[in-house]
């Protein structure tokens, strides 16, 4: 598999933090906390989340080499985990896998992760350091998605006063539409991987 | 000549966009709500429809080539939504006791539809909007015929000529429900649920089937 290009990572690095689709969650998260606490507190996140990213990224190799994963693994383990992160994004009437995390101000979880920092994008992040040869697309792939992240959040009430709930719900599901794709693009390229593996 | 290549165009995307077709599923889908609220999704999921083709013939190649997914993905991801929704829609209603206390509650009167305890979420986009309307089969044919006639113009009339058909097929559709009744809504949601199940089966087979011609270029 040859490079991928700065944007490809940057944007779909960006897609599956999903800011757009987390407002809502976010606002509510943040309901009784003073604004510039809010900063703070968005602040701390957004800097976990980055942490654990740039570990899984540092990590990659080793994390490959210890638990004797190929490519494809991984592929199909990130697929399966985002499709079903984007499933249930799209049909939310069943119990959500997220409903039960402790009330009050978020440490670590539920907003670092799994929100931004998620299962399905470490995994994502894991395949890309390993598929990248280069060390500097990368980084600067994973920091521009995550500042761009970051300020979708910090205008977060701006985002919410001119999309209104159902527009953001629109927005939701509209991403959420894209998840899906690039999970099942992800989920059988782990499988021309194996079969081409296999001979 | 270009009318006519227009209007030809036009024809294609209607036929493939299926509205009488999808009229019932849809329908089906929506016959929680009130009859203006019906009308008013029914108009607003065209609406995104066609947003969502209009930006698929500008954007597609560019934003599918940007993330790497593959023409197959398409194909696979508008299969298993579909195919999620029609089991959806025959097996949440279908465990007998649900439908017989339906429509014993229709028969003494009452609104069958408080049955279900959970709020109707009103579907946005998925799964009226995309897939059902501008489905992967118009999309694909969108990008196809886009790289055909080299002309953003004609592409963009035919799709809003067609839309005129779809739109008004749309909000007449809501009438169906009042000639069928409860009773009959309830029976055309399990029909529908085959029908959409068999659709998505269809969209699956085809992209796995895209997939493995890709394989076997490959090898």
């Amino acid at each position: 598999m040859n490079d991928l290009s700065l944007f490809t990572i940057t944007l779909t690095l960006f897609l599956i933090m999903d800011p757009v689709g987390h407002i809502a969650a976010y606002l509510k998260m943040m309901e009784g906390i003073s604004s510039q606490r809010r900063n703070v507190v968005l602040l701390r996140e957004m800097g976990i989340a980055l942490g654990a990213m740039l570990l899984f990224n540092l990590l990659g190799e080793s994390i490959f080499s210890y638990l004797e994963l190929s490519e494809s693994t991984v592929r199909l383990v990130a697929g399966v985990i985002l499709f079903i992160t984007a499933i249930k994004i799209l049909f939310p009437s069943s119990v959500g896998i997220r409903g039960s995390f402790p009330p009050g101000e978020p440490f670590i979880i539920p907003l670092a992760i799994p929100y931004i920092a998620g299962p399905s994008l470490l995994a994502t992040i894991l395949l890309y350091s390993n598929m990248e040869s280069q060390e500097f697309p990368m980084l600067m792939g994973i920091v521009l998605a995550w500042i761009a992240t970051s300020v979708v959040l910090w205008l977060a009430p701006v985002f919410n006063k001119v999309l209104g709930k159902n527009g953001l719900g629109a927005c939701e599901r509209l991403l959420a539409m894209v998840l899906v794709m690039i999970s099942i693009q992800r989920f059988m390229e782990g499988i021309q991987q194996f079969i081409q593996a296999r001979g | 000549m270009n009318s006519s290549v227009i209007f030809g165009l036009a024809a294609t995307f209607f036929l493939v966009t299926n509205p009488i077709g999808n009229a019932p599923a849809i329908l089906a889908l929506v016959k929680n709500f009130e009859f203006s609220r019906q009308k008013w999704i029914m108009l607003r999921e065209t609406v995104f429809a066609l947003l969502i083709a209009l930006f698929f013939q500008y954007f597609a190649e560019y934003f599918l080539s940007l993330l790497r997914i593959q023409s197959y993905a398409v194909t696979l991801c508008g299969g298993t939504l579909l195919f999620l929704v029609a089991f959806h829609m025959i097996f949440s209603a279908a465990t007998p006791e649900i439908v017989i206390e339906k429509i014993e509650k229709i028969e003494t009167g009452e609104n069958g539809d408080q049955v279900k305890s959970p709020p109707q979420q009103e579907p946005f986009f998925v799964p009226i909007a995309t897939p059902l309307l501008s489905g992967p089969g118009l999309l694909t044919i969108i990008m196809l015929k886009s790289q055909e006639v080299q002309s953003h113009f004609i592409i963009t009339m035919a799709i809003l000529i067609a839309w005129i058909g779809v739109i008004s097929i749309m909000v007449l559709a809501p009438y169906l429900q009042k000639m069928l009744g409860k009773r009959g809504m309830i029976a055309l949601e399990q029909l529908m649920g085959l029908v959409l199940a068999m659709i998505g089966m269809g969209m699956l087979v085809k992209g796995v089937n895209i997939f493995i011609d890709q394989l076997n270029t490959l090898s």
